[in-house]
């Protein structure tokens, strides 16, 4: 669905376009040129991120007993925690799009099945639906293959992996889903009237017309959903998923120094949102046209 | 004698309890150009959205270009062929004034990046804006906004046009630009519906006039005549408000 012209589209969103400056002078058409433009101002929230980063690495260095040591233990699950976010996200905006589309859909059995979704999957906590998927699902699908005498269902063992991902973008994705609904709602209808008017198909006004310009209306809450969802995924190190939060169980239970296994654990998450939030900053003082 | 364009005969519209169109029946010719007038409730904008199918009507039958509106297979055959020009420009706001032009030529009309530019780019010189061709629809004056919303319209290379208020949302100064836009239009035989109280543009251009008032034609005939001496009190009423501003 969103084809090559809505990601032409999502890319002029966040290409920088000074119009004011070009009518003024020729001169900050320099602007397109890699390196020409005249120095970007540091986000200035950025010393937040300098601070935290000093702390860590402080802590670190002056006591690599026990500093360094769990976070050479820890390391492979923060990898876990990034991998598990960016792969979760990807998805959620997927699901999230057409869960929106679904949501303002005319046809009222699209309507009435993303309605049901979303309503459903917001009414239970996240940690719910993850143990769901991990210790339930599977039951499902073992008494699937059982009755259907097929092997290779009947002996399914849960991938915790998997399935994290499955309930995070389910999840997700219904919150998703609503901010997509309320952005293309956002969007005056005489904007999809002109184009429909002009002989462009519902699907083609929405992809070349509104989503366009949705996206710079959701652009803050996807960026904020993004930060929860990071966060969110230390929930799954309860469903067998070494992830930064269960590496850090881990180190804590062999060598029982809680104080520095979570305050160490604290200040990288801290650090994963707060370059998070500054990324979306720069997104959203892209993305103006 | 020509068969008519837009053929339209006993449409109805409701609007929930609303009865927003009460038996409209009108013909318009290739060629011809047809301002409605009337209160505002009237209907009329109603009518006009009818025509290109923005809005659906509930019975009768609208044929535009000899197709029937509500068997039409694909509705967006009929729309390519019918421009609109709507009160609040529509313009999109993500987009260059060359590219409002040049997006639906593409997607639509399957025109080639350079015939569609080409085309823009000439369009844009006959409504006298071609150095804004590059700017954003924020960065245009309102008539600067509604002469590209018409150039666009006419990149389709449509055989009708439909205008729903295209000055009402305009500065008084700049009403002048885009109703001079609309009079070369005019001049050129393209066949128009406009919804407008501008009578300077109706005795000009104008081969018909049309009074609406609660959802039916109350009067119809050529400007001069029709503003006067209007045969029906309603019309007379209208009018006098009308012309006293």
């Amino acid at each position: 669905m969103p084809s090559d012209g809505f990601f032409r589209n999502l890319g002029r969103v966040f290409s920088k376009k000074p119009p004011d400056l070009a009518e003024q002078s020729p001169a900050p058409k320099l602007d397109f040129i890699l390196g020409a433009e005249p120095r970007e101002k540091l986000d200035p929230w950025w010393w937040l991120v300098a601070v935290v980063v000093l702390l860590a690495v402080l802590l670190m260095a002056i006591k690599p007993d026990p500093y360094w040591n769990i976070f050479l233990f820890v390391r492979d699950g923060l990898a876990i925690t990034v991998e598990l976010t960016a792969i979760s996200f990807v998805f959620i905006i997927i699901v999230g799009l057409f869960g929106g589309l679904g949501r303002i859909a005319k046809n009222p059995v699209i309507h009435f099945i993303a309605t049901i979704y979303v309503e459903v999957i917001r009414g239970v906590p996240l940690l719910v639906q993850l143990i769901w998927w991990y210790f339930a699902a599977p039951v499902i699908i073992q008494d699937i293959g059982n009755i259907i005498h097929f092997d290779a269902l009947a002996n399914y063992r849960a991938n915790p992996l998997f399935l994290a991902v499955v309930g995070l973008v389910i999840c997700y994705g219904a919150y998703m889903a609503e901010i997509f609904r309320a952005g293309i709602q956002s969007i005056s209808k005489g904007q999809m009237e002109a184009s429909r008017s002009l002989g462009m198909s519902y699907m083609q006004s929405m992809t070349y017309v509104v989503l366009p310009q949705a996206i710079r209306v959701v652009l803050p809450p996807v960026g904020n959903e993004f930060i929860m969802l990071l966060k969110d995924t230390s929930l799954v190190s309860v469903v067998a998923v070494a992830d930064l939060t269960r590496r850090g169980r881990e180190f804590m239970a062999a060598h029982f120094n809680p104080l520095e296994v979570w305050t160490l654990i604290a200040l990288i998450y801290l650090i994963l949102t707060l370059v998070s939030a500054r990324f979306i900053a720069w997104l959203e003082k892209k993305r103006k046209y | 004698m020509p068969e008519p364009i837009i053929h339209i005969e006993n449409v109805h519209k409701h609007f929930g309890r609303i009865h927003a169109l009460r038996g409209i029946s009108l013909d318009v010719k290739i060629g011809e150009v047809v301002v409605i007038l009337g209160p505002s409730g009237s209907g009329k904008s109603t009518l006009l959205r009818c025509i290109n199918h923005l809005e659906v009507y509930d019975h009768g039958t609208i044929t535009v270009d000899g197709t029937l509106l509500k068997t039409a297979k694909d509705i967006n055959v009929v729309r390519r062929e019918v421009g609109m020009v709507f009160q609040s420009f529509n313009l999109f706001a993500h987009l260059t004034a060359l590219e409002n032009l040049t997006l639906a030529q593409r997607k639509v009309r399957k025109r080639s990046k350079a015939e569609a530019h080409k085309v823009a780019m000439e369009l844009l010189e006959k409504v006298g804006i071609v150095e804004k061709a590059h700017a954003y629809p924020a960065q245009l004056s309102g008539g600067q906004q509604q002469r590209v919303a018409i150039a666009r319209a006419l990149a389709m290379n449509p055989k009708i046009m439909l205008f729903d208020e295209p000055t009402s949302a305009l500065d008084p100064e700049m009403i002048k630009e885009v109703l001079d836009v609309m009079l070369a239009l005019a001049k050129e035989g393209m066949t128009m519906v406009v919804v407008s109280h501008e009578m300077g543009f109706a005795r000009a251009a104008a081969s018909r006039a049309i009074f609406m008032d609660e959802g039916q034609i109350v009067e119809e005939g050529k400007p001069e005549k029709l503003f006067s001496s209007p045969t029906q009190e309603r019309t007379k009423l209208f009018l006098s408000k009308v012309l006293q501003i």
